[in-house]
């Protein structure tokens, strides 16, 4: 049998779904103990390998593997085309828009908002009927209403933490953010049985860990 | 600076790939040929209206203006050409049709896909009858094992099958939207809560199958049988067996499967579509079938029309890899023409060496990984 591919993204996408991976049966002594492995082949059915977020899509698009585990933020700047069969229950956080004190929504002239994530501002603003002008930073994106780069900033949150530390306040809760498991299209096809049982154990191990 | 590189998503394709791509073009189109259809080439620069049924995500046209400011695009599409063709011509009803050519599509950049895809492909425009649809099916086929594609699946499903079952649904509209929605997209977290309200209807069974309603045709004919009796179901169910029990058999080396959980390629199928794919290829080898609405935006009255295409770039990299085999170069003195010509043809793979001294030959042999005859020497031995 050829082993199913997943492209797993790196980081803390990776360290939440570790342990559903393990709960649903899948052998992942090879990355809990990675040192600088990029491919993993420990349980025979599957290939795992680590990649940053917006490459899971890429990868998947090329069907170069089947699976992708990656957060709805991604796939929703990236206008993802595969299927998004399954909701995680771990990666769970909320776009806001967020800026200094003094700042006033309702201000009529056209607002400047820094983002990673483009598209889903201008989505956001879009849908509320508002022209801004979005400028695109790579990170630290808390920065940009504190140093007068721009009005306010679309950002992800997880406990607003970073927020508060740094004097921002909350002005719009936008769409919430989870991790999501991405089949590419004719792979579930290809690999129909493989894939319905994977989402069938990692469904019944993501309910379990929400009940602990 | 000057740009003289590639624009990306482009590239140049020559040696073994384009020898491959160039006998695959020419297989399938003696085929079409042989079946009596006949060649239709369309300009590749046509009006953007044309094209304005294709959804537009996977169809993002290269747009370019005319001299009065009309846009104008590289077609993303071989098939609305043809409909174009029909309503603005009187061609009288039935025709066979064949194309080959390049279609082009903007993908996003920098991720590893070509915006210049290569497809051939038939179209049967006048006839209503399944006859049709078989024939299409049977010329993918014929052109699979004229490529020695022997082992490959042929997916069937039908345009209407979803929307008549959410038809019958017991559940308002706007819900069956989002069902729709959810069940292309297979997202299944969506999908159990959207279901919910039928749990305790006739229709519980069959509906928490649906997402997985692909696979073996035997398999999902056996959970199609859980829905309510339905006799427009009953219809496409018919049409559905028919058109497997065509392909087992007239081409019983091929599998059949189902997939009823799938959207349409386009807004304007009306009947059955089928798409070819093998274990290991990243693309649909071939897809096609019936758009009785193709018509729809170019005139008030539609025709029957039905028709596959091969995907030329899915098939080009499936023999890519396979049996790559070395070059023979044949060197030979001014005095052996005839004997070398001979030679090149007689050996498989084997191409003059046009150089002056065995010196120069050996170095080209070398550099080009290829093997090198002597015609020469065996002159002096003799």
């Amino acid at each position: 049998m050829t082993p199913l591919k997943i492209a797993l993204t790196k980081g803390r996408t990776e360290e939440q779904v570790i342990p559903l991976l393990e709960a649903s049966g899948i052998d992942v002594s090879g990355l809990k103990n990675k040192q600088r492995r990029l491919i993993f082949n420990e349980d025979p059915r599957y290939q795992i390998i680590l990649v940053k977020g917006p490459d899971v899509l890429t990868y998947l698009n090329n069907g170069t593997v089947q699976i992708g585990i990656v957060g709805s933020d991604i796939l929703d700047e990236q206008n993802n085309s595969q299927y998004p069969m399954l909701d995680l229950s771990v990666g769970k956080c909320r776009f806001v828009l967020a800026s200094t004190e003094d700042f006033n929504p309702r201000n009529p002239r056209r607002k400047i908002i820094a983002t990673k994530y483009p598209n889903i501002t201008k989505r956001y603003f879009q849908s509320i009927g508002e022209d801004v002008e979005i400028i695109k930073i790579e990170g630290s994106v808390e920065l940009a209403p504190l140093t007068g780069l721009a009005d306010a900033i679309v950002d992800i949150v997880e406990t607003g933490r970073t927020l508060r530390e740094n004097n921002l306040k909350v002005y719009a809760k936008l769409q919430p953010v989870n991790t999501k498991l991405v089949v590419n299209r004719l792979g579930l096809r290809q690999y129909r049985q493989q894939i319905k049982e994977l989402v069938a154990s990692l469904r019944k191990a993501d309910l379990a860990s929400v009940k602990e | 600076m000057k740009n003289t590189m590639l624009p990306n998503g482009t590239r140049d394709e020559f040696g073994r790939t384009a020898e491959i791509k160039e006998n695959i073009q020419n297989r399938l189109v003696d085929q079409f040929k042989n079946r009596g259809f006949s060649k239709l080439i369309t300009p590749v620069l046509e009006y953007a209206d044309v094209f304005a049924p294709l959804n537009s995500t996977d169809y993002r046209p290269y747009q370019l203006l005319d001299e009065k400011g009309e846009t104008m695009v590289l077609r993303p599409d071989l098939t609305l050409p043809v409909a174009r063709v029909l309503s603005t011509t009187g061609v009288s009803l039935p025709v066979k049709w064949y194309y080959s050519g390049d279609v082009f599509r903007l993908k996003k950049q920098l991720s590893g896909s070509y915006n210049q895809l290569t497809q051939a492909g038939i179209e049967i425009i006048g006839y209503q009858d399944l006859k049709a649809d078989f024939e299409c099916i049977a010329t993918a086929l014929d052109g699979c094992s004229s490529l020695g594609i022997n082992e490959a699946y042929v997916q069937l499903s039908h345009a209407k099958f979803i929307d008549d079952v959410l038809n019958i649904l017991p559940l308002p509209d706007p819900a069956k939207e989002s069902l729709k929605a959810a069940l292309f997209e297979k997202d299944l977290s969506k999908f159990d809560k959207l279901i919910a309200p039928l749990e305790k209807t006739d229709f519980a069974p069959f509906i928490k199958e649906w997402p997985w309603l692909f696979g073996d045709f035997d398999e999902v004919m056996t959970i199609l049988k859980k829905l309510p009796k339905n006799s427009i179901l009953n219809e496409i169910t018919k049409e559905l067996q028919n058109t497997k029990d065509f392909i087992a058999k007239e081409y019983p080396q091929y599998q059949v499967t189902m997939d009823l959980s799938i959207q349409a390629p386009q807004s304007y199928y009306t009947g059955i579509v089928f798409q070819g794919f093998t274990e290991e290829s990243p693309d649909y080898l071939f897809s096609g079938g019936r758009y009785n609405n193709l018509l729809q935006s170019f005139q008030n009255q539609n025709v029957p029309a039905v028709g596959v295409a091969f995907d030329i770039d899915a098939l080009v990299s499936r023999f890519i890899g396979n049996n790559s085999s070395q070059q023979t170069l044949v060197y030979f003195d001014d005095s052996q023409w005839a004997k070398a010509n001979q030679f090149v043809k007689e050996t498989k793979n084997a191409t003059l060496c046009l150089a002056n001294t065995l010196e120069q030959a050996k170095t080209i042999a070398e550099q080009t990984n290829s093997k090198l005859i002597d015609l020469s020497k065996e002159e002096a031995n003799q």
